[in-house]
């Protein structure tokens, strides 16, 4: 549903992990439509990848720098001057961030919610981060970063697939699965979707991040029936707020007395809740939080003794 | 959008957002303060919303109050007056 912000997408991933040639493919299939600008982000100070993505309706280069970090500042300028366009009518409908293979999509996702202008004009449809099938547990075993990029995607796109056997594929599937409950896990080879063999039930474990000993775990909290999408924001605010840290990424849509709202937060920061079309689905009532030191009981718990619930059977709370 | 400036309006508290018309904002405000209220209280904070002005009156029992216009800065602010943050992740209630 839109809300007549402008459009952003951010997509993410390890170096050479087939970004830029998931977004060649998907601007020719034109995905995100006709007027979609690109903003390529590269922390090379001699960009190489806007050449690629010719069938854009503009591209805009950010070399030099990481956009989370070092490049922060030129990153929400070109953003600025995207939507100030657009306020005159000339400005296009979407924007698809190709960061740099050194940036943590979250913390961009982050810094462009605390900005006040961009806040206010920019809308997040969604993190996709490429994740390369034939050297991502290499990655993981060795970059901390790798974990994080995968901790807040909304969609994990497996590339390379041809190139890595299926056993490789649907270990790593699993894998991926355990570590973001929430991410849509799609596979595709030279920017092309292709179908995935089915995940893994041997061995899903990815190695943990080697900055972190206790890795990100992915939590489902089914909230109780009768409870109030008023007292879950309650106990979700206090939590987000002591523990924004270590809770990486919140998901989960939350029947609400004006439908089914979509509630997303990265690090902390919650996206304005969007309404989803009517009519139940599997998942609705379900909240996935990604992070460290949490677990679907210690979640549990905390939201029955927070909001004072009574004792309900165990597993349904 | 400001219909004076031209500047498009800040998105309103994700907190209130399944609110789908003005009894839902109070209902869904009277619930939030009731448990606010009753979570701030053993650290010696009370919580109120009088419906005169915006936003929900954070006090202590001194008397001293401060008006927070949202949830999430319910906390903000009760954390800023305990020196520390109310987590739900800790005792006592986990």
């Amino acid at each position: 549903m839109s809300d007549g912000r402008l459009r952003l997408t951010i997509l993410g991933g390890a170096l050479g992990s087939g970004k830029t040639t998931w977004a060649r493919h998907q601007l020719f299939a034109g995905a995100f439509g006709p007027r979609v600008h690109v903003l390529v982000n590269e922390a090379a100070e001699v960009p190489v990848d806007d050449q690629l993505l010719a069938r854009a309706d503009g591209v805009t280069v950010l070399a030099g720098g990481c956009a989370c970090c070092d490049g922060r500042a030129a990153l929400i300028a070109a953003l600025r001057e995207v939507c100030d366009l657009r306020s005159r009518g000339m400005g296009p409908e979407q924007v698809l961030l190709e960061t740099s293979g050194l940036a943590d999509p979250g913390a961009i996702a982050a810094s462009l919610r605390a900005d006040p202008v961009l806040a206010r004009h920019l809308r997040l449809d969604g993190i996709v981060v490429a994740v390369d099938a034939v050297h991502a547990m290499a990655q993981l075993t060795e970059d901390p970063l790798v974990h994080r990029q995968i901790a807040v995607a909304d969609r994990l796109l497996l590339t390379k697939v041809d190139a890595a056997t299926p056993e490789d594929v649907a270990r790593l599937q699993a894998g991926l699965r355990q570590r973001n409950a929430g991410a849509v896990i799609e596979g595709c080879q030279h920017g092309v979707g292709v179908v995935l063999p089915p995940p893994s039930d041997l061995f899903p474990s990815l190695p943990p991040s080697p900055d972190a000993p206790d890795p990100s775990v992915a939590a489902t909290l089914q909230i109780p029936d009768g409870l109030d999408w008023a007292e879950v924001m309650v106990w979700l605010s206090a939590l987000l707020h002591a523990r924004g840290d270590r809770v990486v990424r919140v998901k989960g849509v939350i029947p609400s007395a004006a439908g089914r709202l979509l509630v997303q937060a990265v690090r902390g920061v919650v996206e304005a809740p969007e309404l989803l079309p009517p009519g139940a689905r599997e998942g609705d009532g379900r909240l996935v939080l990604l992070g460290r030191g949490i677990s679907e009981a210690v979640l549990a718990r905390s939201m029955r003794g927070f909001l004072d619930l009574p004792d309900v059977e165990a597993g349904k709370l | 959008m400001c219909t004076a400036c031209g500047v498009p309006a800040a998105p309103g508290p994700w907190t209130e957002a399944g609110a789908a018309s003005a009894g839902d904002r109070l209902r869904a405000r009277a619930r939030q303060v009731r448990h606010l209220d009753r979570l701030l209280r053993p650290f010696g904070l009370t919580v109120a919303e009088s419906g005169t002005v915006p936003g929900f009156q954070l006090g202590r029992l001194t008397g001293e109050v401060v008006l927070v216009p949202d949830l999430p800065s319910v906390w903000v602010e009760a954390a800023r007056m305990l020196g520390r943050a109310v987590d739900p992740l800790a005792a006592p209630y986990v």
